[in-house]
């Protein structure tokens, strides 16, 4: 086992995408707190698979990949922030329109693009280890901005949370920090995508707080907990992924899927006991 | 003498064929306790929506503490007003202790720049007086109703505003607790000069704890002061011609000598 781990940790491949892998671990732990309080799982799926379309726009017209697809998804989200109040559309079936169309765009554009740039099973499912150094300050200055603004605004957007309507009647600007919210979103799916992958990015931002979501009683309870569920499910699955050779996005995903199931059946133990043993 | 807390004139909404509420005049002292009774869809939620600046009126004046309510000057207003609204249908599902409830309604809970911890002293002052200070530490999913409301109207009385909106504070309170609730509010409009304006069904559970009573349907068909009557004529303008009073007392607001019974 030690020698397991002295492997992993010696060698040069996972050195240089450990630290990525835990600023995005960090990144969407933190966001996925508000990603549950809002309901916002969904708006997730749809944005990480919108941001396809994006980076197709990207390699067609030689941006650079990431700070383009940024732009694509923050664009998105703010789309999806207004769309469904103008045009009486349900968020949710505004999600799934713009989900499945800039999907398929994105397939026909990248599909269209010299096969030999792109990486779509890259894209899509995500590989942490063939990160480049240019992506890493990137993500470095998003996960920065991510992190700022949700340091700022967190209480406002959890008293929005809570309960809209009082929030706004305390005097709090309700549209403009939801949008900002929406947008914030948007840039933390992005950040996401390089480890997890368009497909999976949804697991990353929503399994940490899910875990959490059964144990917290306050936001930084909630937050410091679905951090600590975000880096052990990050690093265990990385070691599973070096250790068998799996992917690593799926691998990180899985990780936390089991940890959510710990969580979940642990809770309803405890639960069970309260009720049983410590009535008597 | 002061500007008056509250100063509504003409405050109209909705188009010319339907109104929802018309000509609105309004004004409310420091220390003074409003109840606004009317019919369900009355206007009533609206008409405090717009007071408390979530609605802007389509026609008329606000002014709030001798200062007209205005986008720029909205969010400093309403760091004087707690706001109770109606008690919704859907459950809490944010994990939260009943104290950090409370704390959400301190005005400086949301400041971006705050570092230090909020003041407990405030939060547990507020929960003592809906008798709640034992569940402070309890989770607001696991309330009941009632428990709940109380935590609610705790955390719009927890900044000590200058001037309480109510939406139906007594839903989801058994009867005595809605008295106990009433008799807190008028204690605090005695004590320290509070104003509050209270949305209502029960006419009779209010009006021995409120110094007036506004009767709303469009319009405010009677503003009536304690001891005064409301005519009989004024009922059926507001509910229709099948409503019939029934007195209590003669220090009873709104209740005419001699009535039969409810309908």
């Amino acid at each position: 086992m030690t020698d397991f781990l002295q492997q992993f940790f010696a060698s040069a491949v996972m050195r240089e995408s450990l630290q990525p892998a835990f600023l995005i671990a960090l990144v969407t732990a933190s966001m996925s707190v508000m990603i549950m309080a809002h309901r916002l799982s969904f708006l997730t799926v749809g944005v990480s698979h919108a941001s396809l379309a994006g980076m197709g726009l990207a390699l067609t017209l030689s941006l650079p990949l990431l700070p383009a697809a940024s732009g694509f998804a923050v664009l998105i989200a703010l789309l999806l922030a207004l769309m469904p109040r103008s045009q009486g559309i349900s968020e949710d079936a505004g999600t799934g329109i713009l989900f499945a169309g800039s999907m398929a765009l994105g397939i026909i554009l990248v599909s269209l693009a010299p096969s030999a740039r792109v990486d779509l099973f890259g894209l899509l499912f995500g590989n942490i280890l063939t990160i480049t150094p240019e992506e890493v300050s990137w993500l470095r200055l998003l996960g920065g901005i991510i992190l700022a603004v949700l340091m700022l605004a967190a209480r406002s957007w959890w008293s929005i949370a809570f309960d809209s309507v009082t929030a706004a009647a305390s005097g709090l600007p309700v549209t403009p920090l939801r949008l900002l919210l929406y947008g914030i979103v948007g840039l933390t799916v992005i950040l996401c995508v390089k480890l997890a992958g368009i497909v999976l990015t949804a697991g990353l931002m929503i399994l940490p707080a899910a875990c959490a979501w059964f144990w917290g009683r306050s936001l930084f309870g909630l937050w410091v907990m679905s951090v600590l569920f975000s880096l052990t499910g990050t690093l265990a699955g990385l070691l599973w992924s070096y250790a068998y050779d799996w992917p690593s996005g799926a691998s990180v995903v899985l990780a936390l899927c089991g940890l959510f199931i710990i969580s979940w059946s642990l809770y309803g133990r405890v639960e069970w006991l309260k009720h049983h043993v410590l009535k008597q | 003498m002061n500007a008056p807390v509250v100063q509504l004139s003409n405050i109209g909404l909705g188009s010319v064929g339907r109104p929802i509420l018309e000509n609105i005049n309004l004004s409310l002292d420091t220390g003074h306790f409003l109840g606004i009774v009317g019919p369900n869809g009355a206007g009533k939620s609206t008409l405090l929506n717009i007071i408390a600046g979530l609605k802007a009126p389509d026609s008329g004046h606000i002014d709030l503490f001798g200062q007209c309510l205005r986008r720029y000057n909205r969010r400093a207003l309403l760091k004087q007003v707690g706001f109770l609204n109606q008690l919704q249908e859907r459950q809490p599902r944010l994990p939260m202790r009943v104290r950090d409830v409370v704390a959400m309604g301190l005005p400086d809970f949301a400041n971006p720049i705050r570092w230090r911890r909020l003041p407990d002293e405030p939060v547990m002052d507020a929960l003592a007086m809906t008798d709640m200070q034992h569940l402070a530490d309890a989770d607001f999913r696991q309330l009941s109703g009632g428990q709940r409301q109380r935590a609610r109207i705790a955390r719009a009385l927890v900044s000590k505003p200058r001037l309480l909106l109510l939406d139906e504070p007594s839903a989801a309170l058994d009867s005595a607790r809605q008295d106990k609730l009433f008799q807190l509010l008028r204690q605090q409009c005695d004590l320290t000069g509070m104003s509050v304006i209270m949305v209502e069904h029960d006419i009779a559970a209010i009006s021995s704890h409120v110094d007036s009573v506004a009767c709303l349907n469009q319009r405010i068909h009677h503003h009536a002061m304690r001891g005064e009557q409301i005519p009989e004529s004024i009922w059926k303008a507001m509910y229709g011609e099948h409503i019939r009073i029934m007195s209590h007392d003669s220090g009873c607001i709104g209740c005419g000598p001699g009535g039969t019974q409810h309908d």
